[in-house]
């Protein structure tokens, strides 16, 4: 009887202990599962958000996939006719009165067509870079190209007053700029500070809306209102930055969308800045692929470009600046050495 | 004796292993104050952006960006889209948790600007914005999730402790 009784005990024990190690060996694989997504995603961490251009042609390549198909079912769904999407935000007539008639053929392959490289209007390369603080006081005006420039760049001074599909039209009246009382508009905010320098990124969403002497005057009328506003600023003027054509179309954002009405309306900004006294920033002059066109996988739709080379237009603009009387002169590598010889 | 010694190995490796739930985020048994790495959480949310590749935005802008007043905010990180999508992530960890609710206004602010200016030209966008944006704060910690995989964010934050 005793070791009838004995062996039951033994055997609850066993089943007893078999339980726990079935429990701990559950939370053991558990928990590993839980290091083993610690680790991987310490090495997300690095892979994705700093080294986000490094990834970014593959990811490129799916979504370039994903398009495609997304392009082939809204057309599907269209019956056939697609609606022709926003540019940078830009609400898109049926009509496309700057297509590019050559838009069917394989894309041309140009040199870089800059209508004057010697313009005295075009902001050159200074010997010496500037730091964020030039960008103190300035403020940054333009589309949904200059918010990526904002949040991408890694900027860290300036105030920026942008808006995704900012046109020459809604900037001049609509309420399009986010403050924490809702929308405003641009004059409105750029009334609200005082400024030495203004950057301007315009024109992607005006590639087919106006004729171009339109938006020539159109433009000059902008520009003065600003000045208006802030009587002492620089004017900068970037150009418009080249697309990708194969992405654009995409995208659906319209045929108007070239790098031909790129070009056009790039003469036409720096025609106006020689008239004018502003100052124009060559943006294509590092980011074309030499054949009037953005580079290569430079974007994720074409239009949009990837941090990396908004880094490199934070790079560019502070080799390419003019200085104010409000000012600090940047100090050369030669005054740094003699001001180091007189310490020592 | 034996026996007592491995119900006691068990019992230690079970709580030990139970020490180490939950995910990104911690509690402060006294205080009841939710710890969270905030890196780890904006990292773990950006995996739910498969259709943009978001960049991360210099924390000196996002005062700017989302209109919080810089001395109330202990840490902030941000990704932003440069352009293609209204996708971001905002993650804010305010230095008084009572600040949270105020943070939350100020998204839902952002939300609706954006939703606003999206909806003129890209509804989808705007329609995410509307119905998919992701507002929660959990303790001093307060959350923006505009994303493709909604369900997926929402998951990652109750890992979190929202």
């Amino acid at each position: 009887m005793a070791t009838k009784k004995r062996k039951r005990k033994k055997r609850r024990d066993s089943l007893v202990l078999n339980l726990l190690i079935i429990v701990v060996l559950v939370l053991v694989l558990f928990e590993g599962r839980l290091i083993v997504t610690l680790f991987t995603h310490r090495s997300a961490v690095t892979s994705s958000a700093v080294s986000e251009g490094a990834d970014s042609s593959e990811k490129e390549e799916e979504i370039s996939e994903n398009d495609a198909s997304l392009d082939a079912s809204a057309g599907a769904s269209a019956g056939g006719s697609s609606p022709v999407t926003a540019l940078a935000g830009l609400p898109v007539t049926a009509g496309t009165p700057q297509a590019n008639p050559s838009e069917t053929d394989a894309p041309a392959q140009t040199e870089d067509t800059v209508s004057d490289p010697n313009s005295p209007a075009i902001v050159p390369e200074a010997a010496t870079p500037v730091d964020d603080s030039y960008f103190s006081d300035a403020v940054f005006i333009g589309d949904s190209r200059m918010e990526g420039f904002r949040n991408a760049s890694g900027i860290t001074q300036g105030q920026f007053f942008t808006s995704v599909g900012m046109n020459l039209s809604t900037m001049a009246s609509d309420p399009i700029i986010s403050t924490v009382d809702g929308n405003i508009t641009v004059p409105a905010a750029v009334s609200g500070g005082t400024y030495n320098k203004i950057y301007v990124m315009l024109g992607t969403n005006d590639l087919g809306e106006y004729d171009w002497e339109d938006f020539r005057t159109r433009f000059v009328s902008a520009m003065n209102r600003l000045l208006e506003l802030q009587p002492n600023a620089i004017l900068y003027v970037c150009s418009v930055i080249y697309v990708e054509e194969d992405k654009v179309a995409m995208q659906n954002y319209g045929s108007y969308v070239n790098n031909e009405n790129v070009d056009t309306i790039n003469s036409i900004l720096l025609q106006i800045c020689e008239e004018q006294g502003y100052y124009y920033i060559d943006f294509n002059e590092f980011l074309s692929n030499g054949y009037g066109a953005l580079i290569e996988g430079a974007s994720e739709d074409g239009i949009h470009i990837y941090g990396k080379y908004c880094e490199q237009m934070l790079n560019y603009l502070k080799t390419h600046y003019v200085t104010s009387s409000s000012d600090p002169e940047p100090e050369t590598e030669s005054e740094t050495e003699s001001e180091t010889e007189q310490t020592a | 004796m034996k026996k007592k010694f491995v119900y006691l190995a068990c019992a230690a490796a079970a709580a030990l292993t139970l020490t180490a739930c939950g995910g990104g985020n911690s509690k402060d048994a006294e205080n009841d104050v939710v710890e969270i790495d905030v890196e780890a959480l904006a990292s773990d949310l950006l995996k739910t952006v498969t259709e943009d590749s978001l960049s991360q935005t210099s924390s000196d802008m996002l005062p700017s960006i989302y209109f919080y007043e810089e001395d109330t905010v202990e840490e902030a990180i941000a990704y932003t889209s440069s352009g293609t999508t209204s996708c971001e992530i905002a993650v804010v960890k305010s230095k008084d948790a009572a600040n949270a609710s105020k943070i939350e206004e100020l998204f839902q602010t952002r939300v609706d600007n954006q939703a606003e200016l999206y909806a003129s030209y890209n509804a989808p966008e705007a329609e995410r914005l509307e119905n998919d944006a992701i507002i929660e704060s959990a303790g001093a910690y307060t959350v923006l999730c505009v994303c493709d995989e909604t369900d997926e964010a929402k998951d990652v934050l109750k890992k979190y402790g929202f």
